[in-house]
């Protein structure tokens, strides 16, 4: 569908935000570690299991691991083997009354939704018993596969903190000093449960409810691990902060829990890659994100989700930014089953502002269903939303989008472009957005744009040479190179590299 | 212009309930032995609030669990953003008066 021409983005825009980003763009003080370490890129067909790089997949061995299926004893259960206190595990079994309740969405791939079998996952793995900051203390077998994936060299070198989670506990985790002597709390959150209650109960569900739809109340009921970050006010956190999460087990479900503050003035930069190793049946990802953003303050969260095809990854991701706060979501989908992710931002304060870059891939039996969701609740706000997706062997992407503007939120301004890129007959994309503006004193701006990949584009790159896989990867690459620019060197490399595996062989 | 819209004694405390005055559907909610009156009508996506729970001052809507509170209309979480509207309540004897 190509929905009528709005002003094109002025590329002026995107040079700000690349120096804007300099800072990171610089590649200092990132964590080598972020991707899995390299591997000889394999010749197989797109979607055959030996193509997954991260495939490898570690003998099962769990101190706990819970029965399948969801029961009010099993979330109690995990409430009482974490020693949470009581106000957790009320919040637990009230969410899981409202799992129960909700229907599943009634929109979206609801076939292939339907295959999820609840009663067919395990909920909670306990894989050490508790967290560990010595290196040598972590089991061998979780070494293993963290050394895999190059996590303890680079934490030494570079990083400014780690939470590497192991199935539902995070079991290695380490905070540099400094952070510490400036009052940034980072941990994960069992630990935070129990060192800062406080906070946790004043902030905890406020940006997403249990009850905001099946999957959030789901993870509210059984979440494990998943990351705390508070930066008091003033403090700016130069270097990203990381987490790594990983999915080992067969059939499990992997729920975990992100919160994330900036008090007034602060500012962060929160990295989460994923990658899972290869197994055969479904398994569920749902994790819950909160971003809080006080005044003057501002986040960015960078996400690359590259899960096995097995996965069914059903995320909440949502942020509030109070008056001129800045919130920033770059999200990359390239792996996964089925993604149901829309990043949004609530500019709930006057001079707030929100961007949302985002990109997915789709490739066989895949489906990419991703967006952006931008509520302008107060005067002078500002949005960015930028989306670009890529189809081939027969995947799917759908754009979801959605732009609010309320009554008094005079002088909001609001752009979304999301462009997709098809690679062949089979594949298809679609683009959903919504605009609900109830302020007429404010500018929408959209453009939307689907195109094919083109034979002349494709046959000039190879009169120079280049192979028709290596030409291919190259368009698709600079397709995506808003994004790829926006992510740290280590990110980026690891990206054109997917790109390129995903592209072998795909135009037809 | 004032109006007797229910009896307290059949609003036990911990719970709601809705009424209709001129079209308007109304909430009545007893929390903690004092009664409030709100819209029954959530403003995030219009979900009436009826179905849902009351936990002390608060109430949370059935649908994506934006939760309010009675006393002020004020939202406090997502994915609601702006307040419920309220309306003053006086008691009389064991009569609920609105003053709409
Ligand atoms: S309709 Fe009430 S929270 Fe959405």
């Amino acid at each position: 569908m190509i929905l009528p021409a709005y002003p094109p983005v002025k590329p002026e825009k995107i040079l700000q935000l690349r120096l804007h980003n300099l800072d990171y763009a610089a590649g200092r003080g990132y964590a080598l570690c972020a991707m899995a370490p390299q591997v000889q890129p394999p010749t197989a067909p797109s979607g055959s299991e030996q193509e997954y790089q991260h495939g490898f997949h570690d003998p099962e061995h769990y101190v706990f691991k819970s029965g399948k299926g969801l029961t009010r004893e099993i979330v109690e259960r995990i409430s009482s083997m974490k020693q949470e206190p009581e106000w957790m595990r009320d919040f637990r079994l009230n969410a899981y009354e409202l799992f129960m309740s909700k229907p599943m969405p009634s929109w979206g791939d609801t076939a292939l939704l339907s295959e999820i079998d609840f009663a067919d996952l395990h909920y909670f793995v306990k894989s050490t018993d508790g967290p560990e900051r010595n290196w040598d203390d972590v089991p061998d077998d979780i070494k293993r596969t963290f050394d895999r994936l190059g996590i303890p060299e680079a934490e030494r070198k570079f990083l400014s903190g780690v939470s590497a989670q192991y199935e539902s506990e995070v079991v290695y985790h380490s905070v540099r000093e400094d952070l510490e002597r400036a009052g940034v709390l980072f941990c994960d959150m069992d630990t935070a449960v129990k060192l800062h209650p406080e906070i946790i109960r004043k902030y905890l569900s406020t940006v997403i409810p249990p009850g905001d739809n099946k999957f959030a109340a789901l993870n509210s009921a059984v979440w494990s691990g998943g990351s705390f970050v508070y930066v008091p006010k003033g403090v700016e956190v130069k270097m990203p902060l990381q987490a790594y999460f990983r999915i080992n087990a067969e059939n499990m479900g992997q729920f975990e829990r992100t919160l994330i503050i900036a008090d007034e003035g602060a500012k962060v930069h929160y990295i989460e890659g994923c990658t899972a190793p290869k197994f055969s049946t479904a398994s569920l990802h749902s994790a819950v994100v909160e971003l809080i953003a006080l005044d003057g303050s501002s986040i960015r969260y960078t996400t690359i989700q590259n899960w096995y095809r097995n996965i069914f990854n059903l995320v909440t991701k949502r942020a509030i930014a109070k008056r001129n706060a800045t919130v920033e979501w770059v999200d990359g989908n390239i792996g996964s089953r089925l993604t149901m992710k829309y990043p949004a931002i609530y500019l709930m304060g006057e001079g707030a502002r929100g961007e949302i870059l985002s990109m997915a891939f789709a490739g066989e039996g895949q489906h990419q269903d991703a967006g952006a969701k931008v509520i302008h609740a107060a005067p002078n706000t500002t949005s960015v939303v930028t989306n670009k997706s890529v189809v081939a062997h027969g995947g799917k992407t759908t754009y979801r989008g959605l732009v609010e503007i309320y009554p008094g939120a005079v002088g909001a301004k609001a752009r979304v472009r999301c462009d997709a890129l098809i690679m062949d007959d089979q594949s298809s994309s679609d683009t959903k957005p919504t605009m609900k503006i109830h302020e007429q004193r404010s500018t929408v701006e959209h453009e939307a744009s689907v195109s094919k990949i083109g034979e002349e584009q494709l046959f000039y790159a190879m009169s120079r040479g280049l192979t028709e896989a290596d030409a291919t990867a190259m368009i698709v690459n600079g397709f995506f190179d808003f994004f790829i620019k926006e992510l740290p060197m280590e990110y980026a490399v690891e990206l054109n590299r997917l790109v390129k595996m995903e592209m072998e062989g795909s135009v037809g | 212009m004032s109006r007797v819209v229910a009896r307290v004694s059949e609003i036990v405390p911990g719970t709601t309930r809705a009424v209709n005055v001129d079209g308007v559907d109304i909430l009545l909610c007893n929390a903690g032995g004092a009664i409030y009156a709100i819209e029954d009508l959530c403003t995030h996506d219009g979900s009436p609030l009826d179905q849902g729970t009351l936990d002390g001052a608060c109430v949370i809507c059935p649908r994506h669990g934006a939760t309010f509170d009675v006393r002020t209309g004020e939202a406090l979480t997502l994915p609601a953003v702006l307040p419920v509207p309220t309306f003053a309540v006086t008691i009389e004897g064991d009569d609920v008066v609105l003053d709409l």
